[in-house]
């Protein structure tokens, strides 16, 4: 057991400079179990502590649902729920991510399904365009948002045409979230309910879209979460999520001069060691998921990156003197996603 | 937090009944707050105003296949729109309401298709223009030939000229084709309101006639005083300028060697006179002056304000200043008398009773026999008469709205940004707003945005405030610059025009930055180049002015400064 002073960010940023950059994933893993022991919580952080044999069997035999939901967590965003929907407030910056992270989904299952048709030109020009320009690429989908907040996310999802429902832990965030909708009668496509991720994995319905966006970072034990975030995606399904990366960057941007120094975001909303680095998000679905299941990411290659029809990782960053987020392009190194990055994977077909 | 004091509920009830005094809609909105819906018609977008700004936002909106399968629209006008649809003037009567639209403006009307319904006929491209010093006569000439300025044709022109009433009728013709517009005309708006518990928050737009309409986005394109900018608390600053515009149709003779595409433009003291092409034998004038003299020469005898166009093109400053003052201090002149007057400053200046500069002895008619006088295209033709009922006047502002943004409404044209007609701007800006706003729409819809949202605005606003406020600026500094007789001032202006002059790239660079650059024609790297080879060649010029003048430097630097200003390049939206 390690002194609980290991644990101070700056340690973990000295530390973490020790190893960067040039750990890879190996590595990488390693020093992640070596700085956030957590021994009070054996699955905290650690997405690869346990061998897939461990994994929860299939939807078959249910384990008892482990709740992933912080307390602490729920309090800081429900004391702030008032504040959702304050564009120029406490969630500015998510606001303005929002555009771009709705971008990544759109395009990405856009190109799954231009890759899914018959590649000898099935698929007529004129067909392909009015599906690129049409205002509801997720025409016909389910889609799940798994920690919703007061709906940023869920809202676009439903406007473009997802049959939608978005949950959360904190029943004020709900609250917020399905007024806040109400007021738009376009978006009946949309609802809210107050529940865990586990507790709706627990149910038969799945979802050809989940995403869970700047949520893994908040959760107590982000292992069981993804398991019940992938659980919850249907065979052939997308899973998106964001989340930002535990680096010194991370620490400095995040930390250091959005909660500190400019006070764009409350203090205490981020916790540096819930980060989550990409590679291990790829790592953890790298590997078989459940039993006998195939893993979603089948092989890596340089820089440690799944091909492009299996996950996608892609670095956002915020310009302060734009005054808006930038999506990396996908051909840039890791160091774009060292700090708030998207993640995107695709559940094999043939996974139940 | 989630339910509201119930006391807030009945207040804000009690806002509604006095507001509205119907207790039959109040009745509704109570069951309102049990959850339902109090009864307004909801609508993607409202346009206030059915000015060209707002109509052409409208068709912006609808030939847009994604923007009219996901918006509806409604345009509420105070007018009635049918003078304007019904609007069909004998093919030589033209309208004093005229605009000069740049190419740019010209290529977003003919890209949503709204161009095809104008009367193009009725249109005159302006091929080049003549701007001079009223002081010291230094000249600039803009060719769009010289200047390699097209038009997505292909033919050279730096602008075309048509009258507001032709393109505000050809959108009406354009839109009628589409189904997502509801326009509203002879509505007036009686009150704009918006209720957090009852309508989310969205603006409530109650119109004199017909139901509420509970909007996600208003737009304001209902002019200066825009009900929509003081519903959103978003203040505008400015100033009025001291002066007022003339307007009038001119007739004229039709020019024997040239045609009638060339704009001139002379800047006097008091302000700067304008005479822009409209057919080959009527023109339009444009003449801001001092309110004082407008209100004569608007008054006067239609023959006289013809005798004043022509002296105030053609006298030197002093005599034009001369004719001014006389005639304020006798404002019932007769016309023997004012031409009497003009004939002897014409004699006193030595100007040959036929030369190209005089215009008492002259019959306009006889300009078009024989060969033209020397100078006859550095000057305006002579005007013979006003067309009956065309001279009117209006005040001059510059007025720039703090933010184009508020809580579910935005500000687009006028009642985002008024400015002195001297560069014919103005509606320019207009659209080129109703272009970025509409684009921008469409990408907030692709992505599942909230049309109504600040964020989703933002890049309208990032897009148009600091595009325009560079233009309005530079054409205010150029206001104020031309309005002083102060001889360094005169000189250091009349140096800097000069070398600009002799500097074809940095004026091609100046027209594309105000939109005179056709998108198809230009490319993207036009702009850029010429503006770095002019600027190349105008730190050059500048050194030459500052050795000639030593002690004046820093005033041409600032006209030189003011110029580069304007050149910046225009498709360098991104900056902040």
């Amino acid at each position: 057991m390690l002194h609980p002073l290991t644990q101070h960010p700056f340690l973990c940023i000295a530390r973490s400079l020790v190893h960067f950059p040039s750990s890879k994933n190996a590595k990488c893993h390693r020093h992640a179990r070596d700085i956030f022991p957590r021994p009070s919580r054996p699955l905290s952080r650690q997405l690869h502590d346990r061998p897939a044999t461990d994994a929860p069997p299939a939807t078959d035999q249910p384990p008892p649902p482990v709740s992933t939901i912080n307390d602490d967590e729920v309090a800081h965003f429900s004391r702030l729920s008032a504040l959702w929907w304050d564009e120029q407030g406490e969630f500015a910056l998510l606001h303005k991510m929002n555009a771009h992270r709705m971008r990544f989904i759109r395009e990405k299952v856009l190109e799954v399904r231009r890759d899914e048709r018959s590649p000898d030109g099935g698929f007529a020009t004129a067909a392909r365009s009015s599906i690129e320009s049409s205002p509801h690429a997720l025409e016909g989908m389910d889609a799940l948002d798994v920690g919703c907040g007061g709906g940023i996310l869920s809202e676009s999802l439903a406007r473009l045409g997802a049959n939608t429902l978005a949950i959360d832990a904190s029943a004020e965030n709900v609250g917020v979230a399905t007024r806040h909708a109400a007021a738009d009668r376009s978006l009946s496509a949309l609802s809210f309910r107050h529940a865990s991720a586990e507790a709706l994995a627990q149910e038969p319905k799945r979802f050809d879209l989940v995403c869970s966006m700047e949520v893994v970072e908040h959760v107590d034990n982000p292992a069981a979460f993804l398991r019940a975030c992938a659980e919850l995606v249907k065979p052939g399904g997308h899973l998106f999520l964001s989340t930002i990366a535990r680096t010194p960057l991370s620490y400095l941007l995040t930390i250091v001069a959005a909660e500190k120094a400019f006070r764009v975001v409350e203090p205490g909303t981020h916790t540096f060691s819930k980060f989550v680095d990409a590679d291990e998000l790829i790592g953890f679905f790298a590997r078989p998921l459940a039993r006998g299941a195939r893993p979603w990411i089948s092989r890596t290659y340089a820089h440690g990156l799944p091909t492009r029809a299996e996950a996608e990782v892609r670095g956002i960053a915020y310009i302060p003197w734009r005054g808006d987020w930038v999506l990396a392009p996908r051909a840039t190194t890791p160091w774009s996603t060292q700090a708030n990055y998207l993640f995107w994977a695709r559940k094999p077909k043939d996974n139940p | 937090m989630l339910p509201r004091p119930s006391s807030n509920i009945r207040r804000s009830l009690l806002c509604k009944l006095s507001r509205r005094g119907s207790p039959h809609v109040s009745g509704r909105l109570i069951s309102g707050s049990s959850g339902k819906m109090p009864e307004y018609d909801d609508c993607d977008v409202v346009i206030l105003g059915g000015g060209p700004v707002g109509l052409a936002l409208a068709s912006a909106l609808s030939s847009n296949d994604t923007l009219r399968n996901s918006l509806k629209v409604t345009l509420l006008e105070s007018s009635d729109l049918n003078r304007i649809r019904d609007w069909d003037p004998p093919p030589d009567a033209f309208s004093n309401r005229v605009v000069s639209l740049t190419n740019a403006s010209l290529d977003f009307l003919i890209e949503m298709g709204a161009w095809s319904h104008v009367d193009v006929e009725r249109t005159c491209p302006m091929v080049d223009m003549q701007v001079w010093d009223g002081v010291s006569d230094v000249r600039i000439d803009f060719n769009a030939a010289t200047l390699g300025i097209s038009a997505r044709d292909g033919s050279n022109q730096m602008a075309r000229i048509i009258e507001t009433l032709n393109l505000q009728r050809g959108l009406l013709r354009h839109l009628k084709k589409y189904t997502n517009v509801t326009l509203l005309d002879n509505t007036k708006v009686e009150n704009i309101f918006g209720d957090d518990i009852l309508s989310g928050g969205w603006p409530v737009v109650q119109p004199s006639v017909g139901r509420a309409l509970r909007a996600r986005l208003v737009v304001g394109a209902d002019g200066i005083k825009s009900v929509v900018r003081s519903y959103s608390k978003i203040d505008s600053y400015g100033w009025d300028y001291p002066a007022r515009a003339i307007v009038a149709t001119l007739q004229h003779p039709p020019r024997t060697v040239l045609f009638n595409t060339t704009a001139y433009q002379r800047f006097l003291p008091t302000g700067p006179i304008a005479f822009l092409p409209l057919s080959p034998t009527a023109s339009s004038l444009v003449w801001s002056t001092s309110q004082a003299l407008a209100a004569v020469l608007a008054k006067a005898d239609p023959a006289i304000l013809a005798s004043m166009i022509n002296a105030a093109f053609r006298l030197p400053e002093l005599s034009v200043r001369y004719l001014h003052e006389r005639l304020l201090e006798a404002p019932s002149i007769s016309l023997d008398d004012l031409r009497a007057e003009i004939a002897f400053r014409e004699k006193a200046h030595a100007i040959p009773p036929h030369s190209a500069l005089a215009s008492v002895d002259v019959q306009p008619n006889d300009t078009i026999v024989g060969i033209p006088d020397q100078g006859a295209e550095m000057l305006p033709p002579l005007v013979a008469s006003i067309q009956p009922g065309t001279v009117a006047s209006f005040p001059l502002r510059f007025r720039h709205a703090e933010s184009y943004v508020g809580s579910r409404t935005v500000l687009i044209g006028d009642a985002a940004h008024v400015m002195h007609p001297l560069a014919g701007q103005g509606l320019n800006l207009g659209l080129g707003d109703a272009e970025a706003l509409a684009r921008c729409v469409q990408s907030v819809i692709m992505y599942g945005g909230d049309i109504g949202s600040r964020t989703a605005l933002m890049p309208y606003s990032r897009e148009r405030y600091f595009e325009n406020h560079k233009i309005m600026s530079a054409v205010d500094k150029l206001h104020k610059l031309y309005a002083t007789t102060a001889p360094p001032v005169v000189w250091a202006r009349s140096t800097g025009v000069e070398v600009l002059n002799e500097l074809d790239a940095l004026k091609a660079g100046i027209i594309s930055a105000a939109g005179g650059q056709s998108r198809a024609v230009g490319g993207e790297s036009f702009p850029w180049s010429t503006v770095a080879n002019g600027l190349e060649a105008l730190v050059s010029g500048a050194r030459v002015a500052g050795a000639v003048g030593s002690g004046l430097k820093s005033v041409a630097g600032n006209i030189l400064q003011q110029l580069v200003r304007v050149t910046s390049d225009p498709g360098n939206n991104k900056r902040e």
